[in-house]
């Protein structure tokens, strides 16, 4: 090899793996002090090209472009979820919605999760959610301490156990949630609820709210946007750790709602202070149990567990169409309630009307501001035809509850006596007052 | 052995996959941006668009196995584009934007010395110092930036030894040599 050959492929030295051939450059190199002079010089300038400024990412770029590139997985997430049947805007202000919760999610994980970094709650959100793209069934079982006919809200401590039951199904979507005394089913064009003690049901469209806290358990993948979501209106704090092929994601969270009463505190899990912990697998990212503790009086209680998630397994036919017994007759909804003899002002004029109509056992008197089926109707005199009059409070409000609660206190027929709140609420379209429970 | 950066030989096509690359690429990738820009909040910017956009791509451009030469081809041209965007909105392009409060003190040094360096590798042909850029920041081969840079390997060698060439006369000319 000559001197020009040799400072022709001397670049070769500069590759990341220099080839065989360059033990020839070597060669040359080291019996001309010419070309090594020159090769010399060149590796000194490289040397300060390369050692002369060099840096990192800064410490929060890998968080935040993780958050960049979940927001994009949700987006691409939402866009193609088929979301309630919601159409146009409300399909896009999920995803934006969606959007919202990883952004939001940025600035939560250094001070819960470290400041390292890694962004392992982050991925676990992010990945869970592109987990729950190939799913087709979901079937979950398990308990609630709640009373078996009523709310799928309603918890209590001293409650027992009640089993639950929820089967989800995506394209098309449809579900069903059920306790015993209560069942749920969204065949797709509508929702019906059915009361098994009153042998009635409700029917609204695909997204009502006849679920309440449940519904984010019927879209697992949104299950901690959910989470977060809730985060940003009341203080939370979020932790992670991996185990044993298990990801246990812990949510402690502050009672949702106005306590200043605190009647409705501790009465649903939204309004008691409570921690979840998710269990998703560490493989597929799939949830694999939840586990809802509240805090009250001092103790730790667990009201809700879900021990057995099951996915992509096939549902018993005709899980989606609920088969009514005979005789089950529809709860009116505000909507679809008669008119009233006369508009009613407020809350506790609601209560007034209500417990008068009560006393003079004028059912289509309460049929004005109580929506209910025959056999309600029926069950509610016989329990309140004829009663006094004792007291009706000051209306107050409580939680989260969207209308108002009104102290009273009645004597009933048999001579016993009943001091309770009364829950009234206005917050439907036609802005009209109805009982909606609390007697 | 190899590095984390080397084992990636496919487009990742998970979150989780994203989250390995971001980590064992995240820093050559802005340092080379932060070369091409000037300073460390426009390098990350740039960096993160070009994560997100190789997300988004993810499907189509599952087939690429020069993973890495691919990523720093699409900061390339990110900040190229920058640079074009730039030019029409102001006069001088590079500004002496700092970077986040927490990497302030790192970045002013690196700034420093990267203008003496800019300066240095501005005063040869742009096509060349973007070669000895490309070798000497991210650790990637001639065969590499010749997919970066969409030029045969003989021609980034060529590049590469010219430009060190002029870079080597200038570094003498300032005293910068033994």
């Amino acid at each position: 090899m000559n001197c020009q050959q040799a400072t022709h492929r001397m670049t070769g030295l500069f590759d990341k793996e220099p080839t065989p051939e360059m033990d020839l450059v070597r060669e040359h190199l080291a019996n001309c002090p010419a070309c090594r002079a020159l090769f010399e010089e060149q590796q000194h300038a490289f040397e300060q090209v390369r050692q002369s400024s060099r840096v990192a990412a800064s410490h929060q770029f890998g968080a935040k472009t993780m958050n960049a590139i979940a927001n994009a997985a949700a987006l691409e997430t939402t866009s193609t979820g088929d979301f309630w049947h919601l159409q146009g805007w409300r399909r896009w202000a999920v995803a934006a919605c969606a959007t919202a919760l990883f952004v939001f999610l940025l600035p939560l994980l250094p001070l819960h999760l470290g400041g390292g970094r890694s962004t392992p709650a982050f991925s676990v959100l992010a990945q869970s959610i592109e987990a729950m793209s190939d799913i087709q069934t979901i079937h979950m079982t398990g308990r609630m301490r709640t009373l078996p006919g009523d709310n799928f809200e309603l918890i209590g401590t001293d409650y027992g156990f009640v089993p639950l039951e929820i089967w989800r199904q995506y394209n098309p979507s449809r579900w069903r949630v059920e306790k015993t005394g209560r069942a749920v089913v969204m065949d797709g064009q509508s929702s019906v609820l059915y009361i098994a003690k009153l042998n009635a049901y409700m029917k609204a469209p695909p997204q009502a709210g006849f679920v309440e806290w449940l519904r984010p358990l019927l879209n697992p993948e949104s299950i901690l946007q959910s989470e977060l979501d809730s985060a940003k209106q009341t203080p939370s704090e979020v932790t992670e750790s991996e185990a044993d092929g298990t990801i246990t994601l812990t949510v402690q969270r502050k009672a949702k709602g106005s306590f200043t009463n605190s009647w409705a505190m501790n009465k649903s899990i939204d309004e008691s202070d409570h921690t979840c912990i998710y269990k998703f697998d560490s493989a597929t990212k799939r949830l694999q149990s939840l586990q809802v503790a509240i805090h009250a009086n001092g103790q730790d209680v667990t009201v809700l567990e879900l021990n057995d998630i099951r996915y992509n397994q096939p549902l018993p036919v005709n899980i989606f169409a609920l088969q009514l017994p005979a005789g089950a007759e529809q709860i009116p909804t505000v909507e679809e309630m008669p008119p009233a003899a006369a508009p009613i002002p407020g809350p506790k004029e609601t209560a007034e009307y209500f417990f008068n109509a009560l006393a003079r056992e004028d059912m289509n008197a309460v049929r004005d501001v109580l929506p209910a089926n025959p056999l309600l109707m029926e069950l509610v005199k016989s329990k309140f035809g004829g009663l006094s009059i004792l007291s009706i409070g000051e209306p107050f409000k409580s939680g989260n509850y969207g209308g108002y609660f009104v102290p009273y206190q009645v004597r009933l027929r048999d001579g016993s006596e009943k001091s309770f709140n009364l829950a009234v609420r206005n917050d439907n379209p036609q802005k009209r007052w109805t009982v909606d429970g609390g007697f | 052995m190899l590095t984390m950066a080397q084992q990636i030989e496919t487009w990742p096509q998970t979150v989780a996959q994203f989250e390995r690359l971001v980590e064992a690429t995240q820093d050559d990738l802005v340092n080379f941006a932060f070369h091409q820009l000037g300073n460390q909040a426009d390098a990350e910017d740039a960096v993160q668009d070009v994560y997100v956009q190789a997300y988004r791509d993810r499907v189509k451009r599952h087939h690429i196995t020069e993973v890495r030469p691919y990523l720093f081809r699409m900061v390339r041209n990110r900040c190229t584009d920058l640079h074009r965007f730039w030019q029409r909105r102001i006069a001088e392009p590079i500004t002496d934007g700092v970077a986040s409060s927490e990497d302030i003190f790192s970045s002013v040094a690196a700034r420093e010395q990267s203008q003496q360096l800019r300066r240095l590798l501005d005063s040869i042909p742009s096509r060349e110092a973007e070669v000895i850029r490309l070798r000497a920041f991210s650790e990637l081969s001639f065969a590499e930036i010749a997919i970066v840079v969409d030029r045969s390997v003989p021609t980034v060698k060529s590049r590469f030894r010219y430009g060190l060439d002029k870079l080597r006369h200038a570094l003498s000319a300032e005293g910068g040599t033994r």
